[in-house]
């Protein structure tokens, strides 16, 4: 229930937040700010007096919804996903806030886009009836375009069609696949479901079960993204609004790993287990590639954007490895990367909002003018490359720990991606805070630096407090 | 011939004889208003007599009509759409001082040959609907003799659908030759029957018959290669002619098509020879070619007219219905899609209407819906939904729609389609959300354009009708797929 009332109180609070600014202007903020806030804190009141044990999935809401189809509209949750949806909300307030000076025109639409977004995700994270899945994975994307196509950049246009046509086409896949797995349990059992925990007990032929397997794994990887579905994340996230680029990176790319670790590799262990081979090389492909990539960019956000890309390839490369350590490993890599790239991507949005440009070769020598500022910066690029004692450290390490035990050429070269994350990283510090000085301006504001502190600090706990994730039930392959 | 055969042909029967009371009508007083409120009142009839008809069992009215559950549901489809035709009609004659009775006795007779061809058992009825539904449309494209286009449009569409029905007529008369027969009804679709005609599937002169008829049904249905006149008339067409014509004339033909398509001889032509891989190809060309041409489209009018190519594709994958189990989930989809997609047209075409008053003359372009959402946001939100609902994105009874084509497809493994049906619709939002985005834009401040259009409360009201519709149907289209079932 609680879920279902979140779902509706985003959407409620995302229309309030337009018919307040239609009324007063400069109220959607606020609007947002508080009901973001009332809302996370009553998600983490309810967890913390909830009785559920949630190392499995726990039914909260079974309603029937299609009749037709026999498609019921089912909500769980677990540990993983209660862990994702606090990372949306924590995101959520990063992105009110970061939108708060950036966004000029249109601010009651706007909220409320962001506002329906965040509705889309928490969906996404609970479904457990896959037609309800595939709802909400549609749904959070419509915003999300919107988001791109009406308050992005230059060539807004273009980036929203191309990160929309991407994630449809792969999810008419994914849509397929539903829909064969329900008819496949209408053989088997005589109705058709779209019930997550009816398809856990489905028998599946080997070779339908590999196309089925391909149909989730291309949508989730094009979400990740993955070599080679990767080349709509660039365009989104240069084009996107700030607070667009950290909700990408942040929860929208921890969606297509959700689904690869809900659906792929335990819905269909043998499948997957075939194909992991393929998927490891992707990973890493993706993890090389998206570091050279990264170090050749010469805009702020294209940068951090290929280093997703790379970050991204861990936690695939960990999950087809199908052991306990790289499976930690991989979800603490999730949490890490959406906080650290979302501070990236906030800090491209507060530079912009000073020297717009998001331009390398405009910026430099910031620390003079603020070094407060470049602190942050610079702890949160050493963040990306993972620096021992904050959270990306302990995910890279437990993937590869784990991973090597079942690919160990591909993990040795995978590691390289280390060495190649320090040196773009390195080369992002450097070129926009160091060097002669091409620009002066004001440190963090109050609110800018309360955005930092919250982001460092959940990185500085998780990294030093690893143990406070490590609870997840590991069902994934063979 | 007994009484109950009159009373389930019922509907038909009250657009007959709206028709000739029409004419008795403009004998007595020509007036713009009367006409229409005497056209909207025989399709509200209508409409009330086939909703009451509803449930009723299969009737067979001689061996030439049989009216079941899934054509009353169509005819209602039909009457719906020509009812949301005859309202946008009023608001595109009003301009003249002429005044227009002809138009709503056409209009009419279409509605009548549509209802022919959806209760049609028999070739020669099929024939009969068919030509009344073509010669009354050719009348209405070429109708406002004023405009640029109009002696081209309906030049066009009379030698292409002359040349249509002819095709068919000689397909026809090829099924005769083989089969001897001409009714629908003798070769009822059972396994029995199947195998009974398993021979004569194999006869090159029947199978080149049933092409040609197919052919003439594609023509109307504008499939690839027979599309050439679809964008040309869709634009050249007063608005609610071309509303007509994408929504009436094709449901109509989709439904009749089906219903030759699911009888015994023809099941077993399909599956046992050429004609499947015919039709699989003309399915695939159509939603590849139909999505890419629409492509570099700034027309609205015409972008709707490729795109309905793309959609009638969609739909054909049901022809293909691979085992007799599949038969009522078959009926089921189409009927939910069309539904669908006649909202959606309905509801695109309103928005086209209401602009074509400011536009005076020039097509309505992308262009000019630019910031749309800002000045008009009940108007852009309706358009929003339709053109989601085009594309097949939840939240839109289009999606629900395209949710069971690919049921259907993946229940009958038919792969290719289905990898069609999926490139189709990439491409499809190529042009699609650049719709959406330009609604979504600043507008240009020209002084013309700050001159607000009139829109009076009714039409309000009825946008915001295709509103609630559109999202009740795509949040919870149980509220059709629960009749359909039933049907």
């Amino acid at each position: 229930m609680i879920i279902t009332l979140l779902i509706l109180a985003l959407i409620l609070s995302g229309a309030l937040s337009w018919f307040a600014e239609s009324r007063k202007s400069g109220s959607a903020k606020m609007v947002a700010l508080v009901s973001s806030l009332f809302l996370a804190l009553s998600f983490i009141v309810y967890l913390l007096s909830s009785h559920n044990d949630f190392s499995q999935l726990v039914l909260l809401a079974d309603v029937s919804w299609i009749d037709t189809f026999n498609i019921r509209y089912s909500i769980a949750l677990d540990h993983l996903s209660n862990m994702l949806l606090l990372l949306t909300f924590l995101l959520l307030l990063v992105a009110v806030l970061i939108s708060w000076r950036e966004i000029t025109h249109r601010v009651g639409f706007y909220y409320f886009n962001l506002m329906l977004t965040i509705a889309g995700i928490v969906g996404v994270f609970t479904a457990v009836d896959l037609f309800l899945f595939f709802f909400f994975w549609e749904v959070m994307l419509l915003p999300m375009t919107a988001l791109i196509a009406i308050w992005g950049h230059e060539n807004k246009h273009f980036a929203a069609i191309k990160f929309f046509i991407f994630t449809q086409v792969s999810s008419l896949l994914m849509l397929v696949a539903i829909i064969v797995m329900a008819y496949l349990h209408q053989q088997q059992v005589g109705q058709l479901s779209f019930a997550y925990q009816d398809w856990l007990n489905l028998k599946l032929p080997d070779e339908l079960a590999y196309y089925m397997m391909l149909g989730f794994f291309i949508a989730f990887a094009v979400k990740l993204p993955s070599f080679p579905v990767h080349s709509w994340l660039p365009d989104a996230h240069t084009q996107a609004p700030t607070a667009g680029s950290v909700l990408l990176a942040g929860v929208l790319l921890k969606t297509g790993a959700y689904g690869l670790i809900r659906f792929v590799i335990v819905l269909f262990p043998q499948a997957s287990t075939e194909f992991a081979p393929i998927a490891a090389i992707l990973a890493l492909v993706s993890i090389l590639y998206g570091a050279k990539m990264a170090f050749a960019q010469t805009d702020f956000k294209r940068l951090v954007a290929y280093s997703s890309i790379s970050h991204m390839g861990f936690v695939m490369l960990a999950l087809f490895s199908f052991n306990a350590n790289a499976f930690q490993g991989a979800i603490i890599t999730l949490v890490a990367h959406g906080l650290s790239s979302a501070a990236l991507f906030a800090f491209a949005g507060m530079i912009y909002a000073r020297i717009h440009s998001r331009d390398l070769a405009m910026m430099g020598g910031f620390w003079k003018s603020a070094p407060l500022m470049g602190g942050f910066a610079l702890a949160f690029a050493a963040s990306a490359f993972g620096l021992p004692g904050l959270a990306n450290f302990v995910g890279e390490f437990f993937s590869l720990i784990g991973s090597y035990q079942r690919f160990p050429v591909i993990t040795i070269f995978a590691a390289l991606g280390i060495i190649g994350s320090a040196i773009y990283g390195m080369m992002l510090f450097q070129s926009s805070f160091q060097g002669p000085v091409k620009h002066s301006f004001i440190d963090l504001s109050v609110r800018e630096g309360f955005i930092a502190i919250s982001l460092f600090s959940a990185l500085l706990i998780l990294g030093l407090f690893p143990n406070l994730v490590f609870q997840f039930t590991f069902n994934g392959g063979l | 011939m007994d009484l109950s055969a009159f009373i389930s042909l019922t509907p038909q029967l009250i657009i007959a004889s709206g028709v000739v009371l029409a004419m008795l009508l403009v004998a007595w007083q020509r007036s713009q208003k009367m006409i229409a409120y005497f056209t909207t009142l025989i399709l509200l009839m209508a409409i009330i007599a086939t909703v009451n008809a509803m449930g009723g069992e299969k009737t067979f009215i001689t061996t030439l009509l049989a009216v079941d559950d899934y054509s009353r549901y169509a005819f209602i489809l039909v009457l719906v759409s020509s009812l949301c035709c005859v309202y946008l009609s009023t608001l595109t004659l009003c301009q003249g001082v002429e005044v227009h009775d002809e138009y709503y006795l056409l209009l009419l007779l279409v509605v009548l040959g549509a209802g022919i061809l959806i209760v049609s058992e028999h070739f020669a009825s099929l024939f009969l609907g068919f030509e009344i539904l073509s010669i009354a449309l050719v009348g209405l494209v070429g109708y406002f003799r004023q405009s640029q286009f109009s002696v081209e449009t309906g030049f066009k569409y009379l030698i292409l659908s002359a040349s249509a029905s002819s095709f068919m007529l000689l397909g026809i008369a090829f099924i005769y030759a083989q089969t001897g027969d001409l009714s629908f009804s003798h070769a009822v679709i059972e396994q029995a029957n199947i195998t009974l005609y398993a021979s004569l599937s194999q006869s090159v002169l029947y199978q080149l018959g049933f092409i040609l008829f197919f052919a003439g049904i594609a023509f109307k249905l504008s499939l690839v290669p027979f599309h050439y006149w679809t964008p040309d008339v869709y634009q050249g067409a007063s608005t609610p002619v071309t509303l007509l014509l994408a929504t009436v004339s094709k449901c109509a033909m989709f439904i009749v098509l089906l219903k030759c398509c699911f009888t015994a001889s023809h099941f077993s032509l399909i599956q046992g020879s050429n004609v499947f891989s015919f039709i699989a190809w003309l399915a695939i060309l159509s939603m590849i070619v139909g999505n890419c041409l629409a492509l570099k489209q700034q027309k609205i009018k015409r972008l709707l007219g490729y795109s309905s190519i793309a959609h009638m594709g969609y739909l054909l994958i049901v022809v293909l219905l691979g085992n007799l189990a599949g038969i009522d989930f078959a009926w089921q989809s189409v009927l939910f899609y069309l539904s669908a997609y006649l909202l959606a047209n309905v509801s695109i075409f309103t928005v086209l209407t209401f602009d074509d008053k400011l536009a005076k003359g020039d097509a309505v372009t992308i262009d000019s819906w630019q910031g749309l959402f800002w000045r008009q946001p009940l108007l852009a939100t309706l358009v929003i939904f339709s053109v989601l609902s085009f594309a097949g994105i939840p939240l839109t009874a289009g999606f629900i729609g395209k949710f069971y084509l690919v049921s259907f497809a993946a229940d009958h493994a038919l792969w290719s389609l289905l990898a069609a049906l999926i490139v189709g619709s990439g491409i499809a939002l190529a042009y699609y959300l650049p719709i959406i985005f330009a609604l979504f834009c600043e507008p240009q401040s020209t002084p013309e354009e700050n001159v607000q259009r009139e829109i009076t409360l009714a039409d309000k009201s009825v946008v915001s009708l295709y509103i609630a519709l559109g999202f009740v149907l795509g949040i919870y289209p149980d509220v059709i797929g629960k009749l359909l079932q039933q049907l």
